[in-house]
């Protein structure tokens, strides 16, 4: 077997941490629903990651930050990098601001915070929704174009009548159209959806196991 | 513990032993085996063709979070970044690897630092390469397309976790004439895909990367333990569809309901 074990330190914790979790959710509460030690090695554990995740997320800010100031002392893309790098430190400063605030008032106090996600983030956000919705019909009608074969043709009808059919009037007008689409959602899409749904489960299931048995290796140690 | 928590412990125990014993026996004996998907076929045409142009590969590894079941999926996609690495090494330009979630963007650094070392070109490593674009799902799109528009750049591999905002990734790729090739687990995300990218991975031929990349036997080995439950799995439908005919079901579940 091709076991990499070229950091045996870190494989060996890896390993042992993840058989620890997934025995935790078999064997994690008694019968009178009690968490048992392993059960609670588990979520401690679990817990232990989230804290990681959150601690990741500072490694990740300084990610960003380190690699758009390297873009713009190259001036590559220079300008977009800086207003990146500006919006950072005010959106950083407007939060530390108010999380003293908060301190020194006794009281939640994140309105300037919100106002940046409200009046800046989500507007931002729903644009790129609005563009999503363009690239989407655009794509759907280069797909002809570029693979034209029976599934694409059914994959094209199939979304138009699904489209169709989800306007009212339609619905009101040819109940049989509603009928058929109601069909087309509740049986194909549903069983084809399963049938994908296991495929995954099935690669999800290999990946760990690949993992917990040390052949796959995201982690170097 | 409880009847279906038995059944699912000895559902991973059969699992990890089918894996295990092909990966003892096989040693890439089902390499010839693997059903052509014409998605790595172009892929592997790709890469050389990027190392011959001295051009770029860009991988994106989506958003999984580390801690929730979507990481499966980016774990896959880290196997084919480490393989893409080892493919285009002698090229001029390193592959770029891009990400939408903190932990995992320190995962692609650990791996491209670690494939470098690994095939002793660390002086080909460049920390740059391996960039959070990202935190919410359209900034990590938006933050992506500075990669995917690289005129230096010729193949963008998406395997990850995703949301319908791949699609802004992948009509940049169209866009600029190069090869698009995505998978995820995500299902409305797999049918944007399917109209959006050059080359779609639909359902679990995206867990299927690392045995296509050359990753490993173990992962050649994990697809022949797949297909056997996967069979499994079938023959359990179409004996549950028998029995709702047959109209014996609500005997089944009379008889076993109480124990699970």
């Amino acid at each position: 077997m091709n076991l990499k074990l070229k950091s045996p330190i870190s494989t060996a914790i890896a390993i042992g941490v993840g058989v620890v979790v997934l025995l935790g959710y078999f064997f994690g509460g008694d019968p009178a629903g009690e968490l048992t030690t392993l059960g609670l090695l588990r979520d401690f554990l679990l817990q232990g990651a989230i804290v990681w995740a959150a601690v990741a997320m500072l490694v990740g800010i300084a990610n960003l930050a380190s690699v758009h100031l390297g873009k713009v002392r190259a001036d590559e893309e220079g300008s977009f990098s800086f207003i990146l790098l500006l919006s950072l430190i005010i959106t950083l400063g407007v939060g530390l601001y108010d999380i003293i605030k908060t301190h020194t008032d006794q009281q939640l106090n994140f309105q300037r915070t919100s106002w940046i996600f409200n009046y800046i983030q989500l507007p931002i956000e729903t644009s790129l929704m609005a563009v999503l919705a363009v690239s989407l019909t655009y794509a759907a009608v280069r797909l002809l174009t570029r693979r034209l074969n029976l599934l694409s043709a059914v994959f094209i009808g199939v979304v138009l009548m699904l489209l169709i059919g989800a306007v009212p009037q339609v619905a009101a007008l040819a109940p049989l159209f509603a009928e058929i689409r109601n069909w087309i959602l509740q049986i194909p899409t549903m069983a084809g959806a399963r049938g994908i749904l296991l495929g995954v489960a099935l690669g999800t299931i290999a990946t760990g196991i690949r993992i917990l048995t040390g052949g796959d290796r995201p982690y170097r140690g | 513990m409880t009847i279906s928590g038995l059944i699912g412990l000895a559902f991973i125990l059969v699992f990890s032993g089918l894996i295990i014993l092909f990966t003892a026996t096989g040693r890439g004996r089902f390499e010839a085996n693997l059903r052509r998907i014409p998605a790595f076929a172009r892929l592997r045409r790709a890469i050389g063709l990027a190392v011959e142009a001295g051009s770029r590969l860009h991988i994106s590894i989506g958003r999984g979070n580390l801690t929730s079941p979507e990481s499966a999926v980016a774990f896959v996609g880290l196997s084919a970044l480490e393989g893409m690495i080892r493919s285009a090494s002698t090229g001029d330009n390193p592959p770029i690897a891009t990400t939408g979630d903190a932990s995992l963007a320190i995962l692609v650094r650990d791996a491209l630092s670690g494939t470098y070392r690994d095939i002793g070109n660390i002086e080909q490593y460049d920390p740059t390469t391996g960039q959070l674009a990202g935190f919410t799902p359209f900034s990590y799109a938006v933050g992506t397309l500075p990669a995917v528009q690289d005129e230096k750049t010729t193949a963008h591999i998406l395997i990850g976790h995703f949301g319908s905002e791949v699609a802004l990734i992948t009509d940049a790729g169209e866009r600029s004439g190069n090869l698009t090739l995505a998978g995820t687990d995500n299902l409305p995300a797999q049918a944007i895909l399917y109209a959006t990218a050059q080359e779609p991975l639909i359902g679990e031929e995206v867990y299927a990367s690392g045995a296509y990349l050359r990753a490993g036997p173990m992962h050649i080995a994990s697809l022949k333990a797949q297909d056997i439950f996967r069979w499994g799995l079938i023959l359990v439908i179409i004996a549950g569809v028998l029995l709702k005919i047959a109209g014996l079901d609500q005997a089944i579940v009379d008889m076993f309901g109480g124990l699970l």
